[in-house]
């Protein structure tokens, strides 16, 4: 393993395809951990809007049902994070960031506001576009080197071609939006905050192991 | 590296500019969501191009992904858009009304004559036409049944393979005829897929 990570704490294999955890993903995993635990204990908050020339104020708040499947995609977005941390192999880690891509716009788009469906949209799009890098990278790389295992690929004797490893980013960043949410600020119209966070977090966290991955190999 | 690879890389490439082009250019938003399909099927060609037996059972993950995400999606599009179509009676043609059963029963019996994944298909598919030219107020609870004890016969037979491998032949069987049955349920839903009650 490159030095990038430190040593391995923890290998898990079956055959080929493995976990493991070094100490740079194990920290990435507990942040994961530590917000999926949140997300299930949490209240969501009431959102409040400021009436404009006087001295009052709504109190937006989240109906149970709404609530109940935004905590359920929230849940299941960690859960895909925590995967995409601790997997070993390439193309497994493209399916967990794309199932985080997948439950970013859940989360979002059970709002029944126009705005946010409309932003829910257009991030859907570029989270299912961002797939063909994603997958498009992985297939490269398994195509010129024959393996897709992250240790055997870190060993060395490999050329992986540089233009897989920018696919692979191209495709992380497709999926987790993060440099675009600034565009986006729609989104964070959506009340219910501790959902929208793990949003954020989830695409924080698949861009910091992508930078693990795409130095090692 | 393969001329035959580098070839296929080189169209994939291509059709990927003509695909992303087609979507900067597009500003309906239907037609977008249809231009991402044009996208995901050449994230599937991309791992097809590997060309052995891993990226064959690549392919179906990344299936499962592009069409989940088109699904979503076109679900926001509509709620966002606002479509609430009632239900209607379905296509009313006469020979919608006679042809379903001798072409459902002839698709069936071939799908159980060639079991597995393959005869599911088959025999799904003369399912899906039934449910498509007739009513389907029927009752799915059986459905789900004989899907969900089909799932538990394929798990029998998987662990038939593990545990007592000198009787391969009874698990295929197992896990064929489950299999058959499985794929025939799920793809029997797709027929009655336009609104209305059970569904």
């Amino acid at each position: 393993m490159s030095d990038i990570g430190g040593v391995d704490l923890f290998v898990l294999e079956f055959g080929d395809i493995l976990h493991y955890f070094t100490p740079y993903s194990l920290t990435l995993f507990i942040f994961a951990l530590i917000f999926t635990v949140l997300v299930i204990v949490a209240r969501p908050e009431r959102q409040l809007d400021i009436v404009f020339g006087g001295d009052a104020y709504y109190a937006k708040k989240t109906p149970i049902s709404e609530r109940r499947f935004r905590r359920f995609m929230a849940i299941a977005c960690g859960l895909a994070s925590m995967g995409a941390m601790a997997s070993g192999d390439i193309f497994n880690y493209t399916l967990f960031v794309s199932m985080v891509g997948i439950t970013n716009v859940g989360i979002v788009a059970a709002v029944k506001s126009r705005h946010v469906l409309n932003a829910a949209y257009e991030y859907g799009i570029v989270a299912m576009v961002g797939t063909l890098p994603l997958f498009g990278g992985a297939a490269l790389i398994l195509g010129t080197t024959g393996t897709l295992s992250i240790p055997a690929l870190a060993t060395g004797g490999y050329a992986v071609p540089l233009v897989a490893k920018i696919l692979l980013a191209l495709g992380v960043t497709g999926e987790g939006m993060a440099p675009f949410y600034a565009a986006k600020a729609e989104m964070f119209r959506a009340p219910g905050a501790p959902y929208v966070i793990m949003c954020s977090l989830s695409s924080l966290l698949i861009f910091l192991r992508v930078v693990e991955i795409v130095i090692t190999i | 590296m393969i001329l035959t690879y580098s070839i296929g890389l080189f169209v994939a490439f291509a059709v990927t500019g003509i695909a992303f082009f087609a979507l900067m250019r597009e500003t309906d938003g239907l037609h977008r969501l249809l231009l991402t399909d044009l996208v995901e099927v050449v994230t599937l060609a991309f791992i097809a191009l590997v060309g052995t037996d891993l990226a064959e059972a690549l392919i179906l993950p990344g299936l499962v992904v592009g069409t989940s995400e088109l699904i979503a999606l076109s679900e926001i599009y509509r709620v966002k858009e606002g479509f609430n179509r009632p239900p209607s009676d379905g296509l009313q043609i006469e020979v919608m009304e006679t042809a379903p059963p001798i072409l459902a029963a002839l698709l069936v019996g071939y799908g159980i004559i060639l079991s597995g994944f393959s005869g599911g298909a088959v025999a799904g598919l003369g399912v899906i036409f039934y449910f498509l030219s007739r009513d389907h107020h029927e009752r799915f609870e059986v459905i789900e049944t004989a899907s969900g004890y089909s799932w538990v016969i394929w798990i029998v037979a998987f662990f038939t393979f593990m545990i007592f491998p000198e009787r391969w032949f009874f698990a295929v069987m197992l896990a064929g005829s489950a299999i058959l049955v499985k794929v025939m349920a799920k793809m029997s839903i797709i027929g009655t897929m336009r609104g209305g009650p059970n569904v």
